[in-house]
């Protein structure tokens, strides 16, 4: 499954956050979003995700555009793991996941044995299969964000879109989660906060600045000092580690900077 | 694994919830049963059930009646015609506040609703009292005063979500203060109505509904309200996926392939019409649907596959007790229901406003 956002624009309270976005990801592509805090990463993620309606503009599935699909058929093919998922609730782990069925279900069907295998299968995937009758809210942040990864597992769709997934997460849970990801051999589209984590993972980096796209290649094509520089604000130095990847480190900025 | 939440139940292979929704079917009979024996009258067991074990054999099989046992005989009146009506309308009623709870709690995402609270009871009262006062509405017919509370109930449901929503997301308090406000408004223009109306059976009509009591009970009246009890019952059983998705918020649900717009609307119009024929058959009767629920999800969990049957026949056994304990707990003289249940309900409620981090069921 393809997905490609064209010309999104998107007003919100007046403010234009998004000015005209174009973004495609290819089948079974990581394509990783980055850009700093307040670029429009995440309402960009909205839009795609239908939370937002874009003010101008479109996204299509396969070509289809979006809004031609209902919310059943659109959750069928996209699941989305988002920023917060503080609920106040007090479901078991297990029947958070089984929310993961809704989108195939009809409104008389009743939960079949299949789809406890589903729900049972995602949770192993992302190894909290020991916490199915645990309360959800008990949980820590990590293991809440692992739950709802399992919840999109179980929605069984071609692509996943992650709204900064590793945000409050450990670095251990950072990098299994994203190895995760990156084995479901899906369409993925994540917005992604750690610079490293994104070159680490991601197939294609997109950078989305004041909303627009500043820049898109492979890691090692985008992810330059000179490119940091101008999306960030800060200086860094790029290196390539013996694995071949490349890091990023960080220059502090004391001197230079002007104290607020 | 992949067995579903059956491993811990009583019967092998049968979950937890299912064995209890059973239990609890089985008890509701019994207690209707057992409760049909208690009065202000005096009357021997087996006379109770000779009646109960006639009318029955007349309704299955044709059989008539023996003279000593036939309807307009005492004891065929006041076992067929008064106790048993009181408690039929006291479980429908009891179901249809519970449910309604459940489905307010779940459409506001807040524990604290209850039909009572957020001034949906009062809505339907000031429907009721306009109806038979000042008889707006008869073109609906012959349920034309029921009909009237339920556009009581969902005027002011729908105006309660819609005072909360000023202004960013409805938290507790907007709920409960736009709640009470609206709850205060319909009171006041109530007692108004009945103060211009001046006349002395319509007001003890109009006391009996802000004090609730099941006394009217008839058959005819018990129809309707059985039908919307159990009908609104029935449909959210159904719901019982968009229930929960509700707690999960739009958009998680929008994610999860559902536009929760208009089923909020959809299940206002069924809860409301609930709401609305329980507070015309029995007046207001506060707090059920927020303890049953309440207590429901202690031992259930908030998943409304278990939590719609549960707290329904929950709400029902609760109520045919409470109207016995009413019935008995004055000597010679009968207490009004919905004090009883706020004198129950309200310390429950108190208890979970100080719990400041009360989740759904638990803790946050």
């Amino acid at each position: 499954m393809e997905i490609e956002a064209k010309e999104i624009q998107s007003v919100l309270s007046g403010n234009q956050i998004l000015k005209g976005v174009d973004l495609k990801a290819g089948r079974q592509e990581l394509l990783g979003v980055i850009g700093p805090n307040g670029s429009g990463k995440s309402t960009l993620l909205k839009c795609i995700y239908r939370v937002l309606k874009p003010t101008a503009g479109a996204v299509y599935l396969d070509g289809t555009p979006l809004e031609q699909l209902s919310y059943r058929k659109s959750a069928r093919q996209v699941a989305v793991v988002a920023q917060h998922n503080y609920y106040n609730f007090d479901f078991c782990v297990r029947d958070v996941v089984l929310m993961g069925r809704a989108p195939h279900k009809r409104p008389l069907e009743r939960d079949s044995a299949e789809d406890y295998r589903i729900v049972a299968e995602a949770l192993e995937t992302v190894g909290m299969a020991d916490f199915a009758d645990r309360t959800f809210s008990t949980l820590s942040g990590g293991e809440q964000q692992r739950v709802i990864l399992a919840r999109a597992l179980a929605q069984q769709t071609p692509c996943l879109i992650l709204d900064e997934p590793t945000n409050h997460l450990d670095i251990k849970f950072q990098l299994q989660l994203m190895d995760l990801v990156r084995g479901l051999n899906r369409t993925v589209i994540a917005a992604i906060h750690d610079l490293n984590i994104a070159a680490l993972y991601c197939d294609r980096l997109c950078a989305v600045k004041d909303g627009k796209i500043v820049g898109e290649g492979t890691p090692r094509e985008l992810l330059t000092p000179e490119f940091i520089r101008k999306v960030y604000e800060v200086d860094a130095q790029v290196m390539t580690g013996e694995d071949g990847a490349i890091h990023i480190l960080y220059h502090a900025q004391g001197k230079e900077r002007t104290i607020h | 694994m992949g067995r579903g939440p059956g491993q811990k139940g009583l019967l092998p292979g049968v979950p937890l919830y299912i064995v209890t929704i059973i239990v609890l079917a089985a008890a509701l009979v019994f207690s209707l049963l057992a409760a049909v024996t208690f009065g202000t009258m005096d009357l021997p067991l087996s006379d109770v059930y000779t009646v109960l074990l006639y009318r029955l054999r007349h309704a299955l099989l044709g059989t008539p009646f023996p003279e000593a046992w036939a309807p307009g005989t005492a004891m065929h009146d006041v076992v067929w015609l008064i106790r048993l009506p009181r408690l039929v309308l006291a479980a429908a009623v009891g179901m249809a506040l519970s449910v309604s709870g459940v489905v307010m709690q779940a459409i506001v995402k807040n524990p604290l609703a209850d039909p009572y609270i957020l001034g949906i009871s009062s809505g339907a009262s000031l429907g009721a009292t306009v109806a038979v006062l000042l008889g707006v509405g008869a073109a609906f017919g012959s349920n034309y005063v029921g009909m009237m509370s339920f556009l009581g109930a969902f005027g002011v449901s729908m105006a309660v979500i819609t005072l909360a929503n000023i202004g960013g997301r409805a938290t507790s308090v907007k709920l409960l203060l736009s709640g009470s406000a609206l709850s205060a408004i319909c009171s006041a223009f109530s007692s108004f109505i009945i103060y211009l109306a001046d006349s002395d059976h319509a007001t003890t009509q109009v006391v009996r509904w802000t004090m609730g009591s099941l006394a009217a009970a008839e058959w005819p009246g018990n129809g309707v309200m059985c039908l919307m009890a159990v009908g609104g019952t029935l449909f959210f059983l159904t719901q019982f996926r968009t229930l929960d998705l509700m707690l999960l918020g739009d958009e998680s649900a929008i994610t999860l392939g559902t536009d929760l717009h208009r089923w909020r609307v959809l299940y206002l119009v069924v809860s409301s019409l609930m709401v609305g024929f329980a507070v015309y058959s029995a007046g207001v009767i506060g707090f059920v649907g927020l303890v049953v629920p309440h207590v429901t999800r202690i031992f259930f969990g908030t998943a409304h596959k278990k939590l719609v049957p549960i707290a329904a026949l929950g709400g029902a056994i609760f109520l045919v007790w409470a109207d016995v304990l009413c019935r008995t707990i004055l000597p010679g003289n009968e207490m009004p229901i919905g004090i009883l249940t706020s004198v129950l309900g309200a310390p429950v409620f108190v208890f979970l406003m100080a719990r400041k981090r009360y989740g759904f069921g638990g803790r946050e």
